[in-house]
């Protein structure tokens, strides 16, 4: 429990560092922010800004005042109400606007690990078991390319395959199970790829441990040992793995959300960049880094349950 | 052999024990896909080096009565939607990518370095402190950090160097902490604090000679990592300004014509794969001829 | 007559470029009812052979001969055949009890899954399993159950291994080295154990054992071997008290109670092996044919001995 305890407690001070490092970087450039907003509110993106409008906005919303003020103000308000900034080109609130493209990006990471959990482990094992293999030299070199290929190249050849040759699947769009097929599938390629590199590995050492050995002498059939035997025990660094490629599915969602026009927060951050919308940039960021944690916290869960040897006190 | 007879078997002599330094060049050498990696990286920097003197066009040369052209024995790869020739633009691409690239990993693994020397080094509230910073610059995803990073400072060579930097130090920050610590109790590094040596002796004597195979191990695979990185941040427009030549920013203008030229998409993405497969074969290598009881497996 | 009969046994590892010649032309036969040992020091093979008789090695392994197990040729029966033998009628208890059960299953579920296998109901299995714990000394065997390996002693562990191994009174099992690396006390018990499996169950055993004190208290016949090699074979009682093998002289000289006189020089390299006897090196009565030819198996006052020393005689 009481480690648990400590696990949260990393979690909020990562969180509020989090928070603290991206409230400083958007603010870095100074005057920057009361600029931002004057084009965005007063002015067009591409006209001027005169001398007057700078102070007249920058002491309306205290920008004169030191960084760490600001952040002060900034999380008492966070914490006190909920609000966390004012998008400055949806003019909404950057938490609404956050709920609204959270379930988009949830669905795509959610269907690319699953994936990546799925047919990693499987053609894992399958490669350890027959190692050395035609079959799993193939495989071998396909993970290899699986993880050096780069997801958006991948995404644009998919889409140029089933979507411009084949007319199999929409170019783009949200909402059907065929929207999010060729999306999963780009995104999670890198994962597969890496869950099964650490399957295969794990596998082939644990295969190679003597109660394997002893389950082997006792008469048990091949698929009994392989799943109860040897994968819940190589289990341990593969769900590492996976929730490790959580960072990397996160990572890889602002891209393919991108390509694939879905609405989730990784096409929200690249969008509020270009625009550099500030808020709604450390809004995205924010939502993203408290994902990752959130599922490492959840693999950290299983982790105790894999394993009765650990024992967290 | 990886099963429980090759412990057995070296612990009881009847195996020798793996060979480590000095034949370390032996041993690349007598690994086929290491060796293949190898030339072909080099083969291809030199190609990159010479790029301007054997590119068959300059790359930024604007022609638009050869717009979007197919391969043909005249633009070996076919030419862009400006009508500039895509093997000089690949070629001169190399270059973008690698500097970018050797700089980022070079300026992150001393940064990283040192501060996990120090860490490990000092221990107390030193690592406290920086063992917090470091894992906390972990718990970012990488990309969306650079991206973040670039989003507010703009781009250039400069900030694309910087983000990733950022991004990167903290992984070889953590791999050479862990080194230091568990060199700290080794016995010559003790007899050499009991005589009296300097901290900074102790560390540029001792430590690092010893820590710092893993952490090179990480930088050659990381050399593939944040080539994928800029391809991925140009790719949004955000990593390089749009003249200089990049793979990912080619990429992306080639998408609109993926219809009607698909080569201009496919050929960009293949350099991009083609290096970062080099560097992991020969990271993955590395690790296997310096610790052979690796798990291995895993990238990260 | 003659349960199991092994024909010019050779096992090689490869491991790369070299291979290991883990045991070299070893032949005997056990007789039904009868307990018979191997020893030698670790890494002389005799593990290889207990593996070998239940197909077992690893996949390096390069394998010639025969073994005839109730006149079935093991390495020629197909998979599903040898399924059937394992844990049924040729049973092994593995070296190291420590590592040879699963660290993530509860004790219970793997003694159940033995009697599973064979289609013997969980409830039946189990109380077969409970009487056979309480029978091999083992205390409050239902709580046992409930735990995982890691939270046994060593010697509980051997005992829960021991169980599992004899839950179908197997025509043929296989210890190997069961005291190894287990304290004092243990020790004893195990040699208890034994003595208590031999007596009530009157199986033929294969006993794998440097421990000399257990091999005289519960072998009948003994093979021991050097550098992969069977040197001497004859009754226990016999080889124990009057050995005729340099080595065996050797082995029995190094032991505590004849006063620890340790055997001078190393096992030679089994990548490459000398010419000639494998123990000249060493040995004090090396003569000039020993360095040159290599001895055969010779017969000896009713014994098998492999030396040119004897011949001379």
């Amino acid at each position: 429990m009481n480690y648990f305890v400590k696990r949260v407690g990393f979690m909020a001070i990562t969180v509020f560092a989090v928070c603290a490092l991206t409230f400083f970087l958007v603010n870095l450039i100074p005057g920057g922010t009361a600029e931002l907003i004057i084009k965005h509110t007063i002015v067009g993106i591409e006209d001027s800004v005169t001398k007057e409008q700078l102070e007249q906005i920058s002491s309306r919303y205290n920008l004169n005042d030191p960084l760490y003020l600001q952040f002060y103000t900034w999380v008492k308000k966070a914490i006190l109400t909920g609000d966390i900034g004012t998008s400055y080109v949806f003019k909404k609130p950057v938490l609404y606007l956050l709920a609204l493209r959270l379930p988009a990006t949830i669905q795509l990471a959610g269907a690319s690990m699953v994936l990546a959990a799925v047919a990693g482990i499987s053609l894992g094992i399958y490669s350890a078991l027959r190692e050395n293999q035609l079959s799993d030299h193939i495989l071998r070199v396909a993970t290899l390319f699986g993880v050096s290929m780069p997801g958006f190249w991948v995404a644009l050849i998919l889409i140029l395959i089933f979507s411009l040759k084949l007319k199999l699947v929409p170019v783009s769009g949200y909402g059907n199970l065929e929207n999010l097929f060729l999306p999963a599938v780009a995104l999670s390629l890198h994962s597969v790829a890496a869950v099964m590199r650490i399957t295969r590995t794990c596998m082939l050492e644990t295969m190679g441990q003597e109660y394997i050995m002893f389950a082997k002498s006792k008469g048990l059939p091949m698929w009994k040992i392989v799943s109860r035997h040897a994968l819940k025990n190589a289990m341990l660094p593969i769900v590492t793995v996976i929730g490790f490629q959580m960072g990397s599915l996160l990572g890889g969602a602002v891209v393919i959300e991108k390509i694939f026009a879905w609405p989730g927060i990784g096409s929200l951050l690249v969008d509020s960049i270009s625009a550099r919308d500030l808020p709604m940039i450390q809004g995205c960021v924010l939502a993203i880094v408290t994902m990752f944690l959130v599922v490492n916290f959840i693999v950290d869960i299983i982790y105790t349950h894999l394993d009765p040897r650990i024992r967290y006190g | 052999m990886d099963n429980i007879f090759a412990d057995k078997f070296r612990k009881e002599g009847l195996l020798l024990p793996e060979a480590y330094g000095s034949d370390f060049v032996k041993k690349v050498f007598q690994r086929k896909d290491m060796l293949f990696a190898l030339v072909a990286l080099l083969l291809f920097i030199g190609l990159a080096l010479f790029a301007p003197l054997i590119s068959p066009y300059n790359p930024n040369t604007i022609d638009l009565k050869n717009k979007n052209l197919s391969p043909s024995g005249e633009h070996l790869l076919g030419t862009d939607y400006l009508g500039r020739d895509l093997l000089s633009r690949i070629l001169i691409g190399a270059q973008t990518s690698l500097s970018i690239a050797f700089g980022v990993v070079l300026i992150s693994l001393l940064f990283g370095t040192v501060m996990g020397c120090a860490a490990g080094y000092y221990g107390g509230i030193v690592d406290e402190t920086l063992s917090r910073v470091i894992d906390i610059f972990l718990s970012f995803p990488g990309v969306i950090f650079a991206l973040t990073i670039l989003g507010v400072l703009g781009s250039g060579v400069f900030n694309l160097i910087l983000a990733l930097s950022i991004v990167q130090w903290a992984h070889y920050a953590r791999v050479m902490r862990g080194q230091v610590l568990s060199l700290k109790r080794q016995e010559f590094v003790l007899s050499a604090v009991t005589s009296g040596a300097g901290d900074f002796y102790i560390i540029r004597k001792h430590i690092v000679p010893n820590a710092i195979a893993p952490v090179l191990v990480l930088a050659t695979i990381d050399l593939g990592h944040v080539i994928l990185s800029i391809a991925t941040l140009s790719f949004l427009g955000i990593g390089l300004p749009a003249d200089i030549p990049e793979w990912g920013a080619m990429l992306s203008a080639g998408k609109e014509f993926m219809r009607t030229a698909p080569y201009q998409t496919i050929f960009p993405g293949l350099a991009i794969t083609f290096f970062v497969v080099i560097f992991s074969i020969l990271g993955d290598g590395i690790r296997d001829i310096l610790d052979p009881n690796h798990e291995g497996g895993e990238i990260y | 007559m003659s349960l199991i009969e092994i024909n010019d046994l050779s096992v090689e590892f490869h491991t790369g470029e070299d291979s290991v010649k883990a045991v070299s032309h070893a032949s005997f036969d056990i007789k039904e009812g009868e307990t018979f040992g191997l020893i030698g020091e670790s890494g002389s093979g005799k593990s290889v052979i207990g593996l070998a008789i239940l197909r077992l090695l690893p996949t390096n392994a390069e394998v010639s001969g025969n073994i005839f197990f109730q006149g079935q040729d093991i390495f020629s029966i197909k998979p599903s055949e040898l399924r059937k033998i394992r844990g049924k009628h040729i049973a092994l208890m593995p070296q190291n009890p420590a590592g040879s059960l699963n660290p993530v299953l509860k004790n219970g579920l793997q003694i159940k899954e033995v009697y599973e296998e064979r289609g013997i109901d969980k409830k039946e299995g189990i109380k077969k399993a409970l009487k056979l714990m309480e029978k091999l000394l083992l205390k409050d065997p239902e709580k046992l159950l409930d735990l995982y390996p890691h939270q046994l002693s060593g010697g509980m562990r051997q005992r829960l291994i021991a169980c599992m191994s004899l839950s179908f009174e197997p025509e043929l099992l296989i210890a190997d080295e069961p005291t190894k690396g287990l304290d004092p006390e243990a020790k004893a018990g195990a040699v208890d154990l034994f003595t208590k499996i031999k007596k009530e169950y009157g199986k033929t055993m294969l006993l794998i054992t440097h421990d000399l004190d257990l091999a005289l208290e519960v072998c009948d016949r003994i093979a021991v071997m050097y550098a992969g090699e069977i040197v001497e074979l004859d009754e226990a009682s016999k080889v124990l008290s009057e050995p005729l093998h340099p080595y065996t002289r050797g082995l029995i000289r190094a032991h505590p109670r004849n006063g620890l006189v340790p055997l001078i020089g190393q096992s030679p390299s089994r990548i490459r092996l000398p010419e000639g006897c494998f123990f000249h090196e060493r040995c004090k009565n090396s003569g000039f044919e020993c360095s040159r030819q290599h001895p055969e198996m010779k017969t000896h006052n009713g014994g098998w001995i492999r030396c040119h020393f004897q011949s001379l005689q």
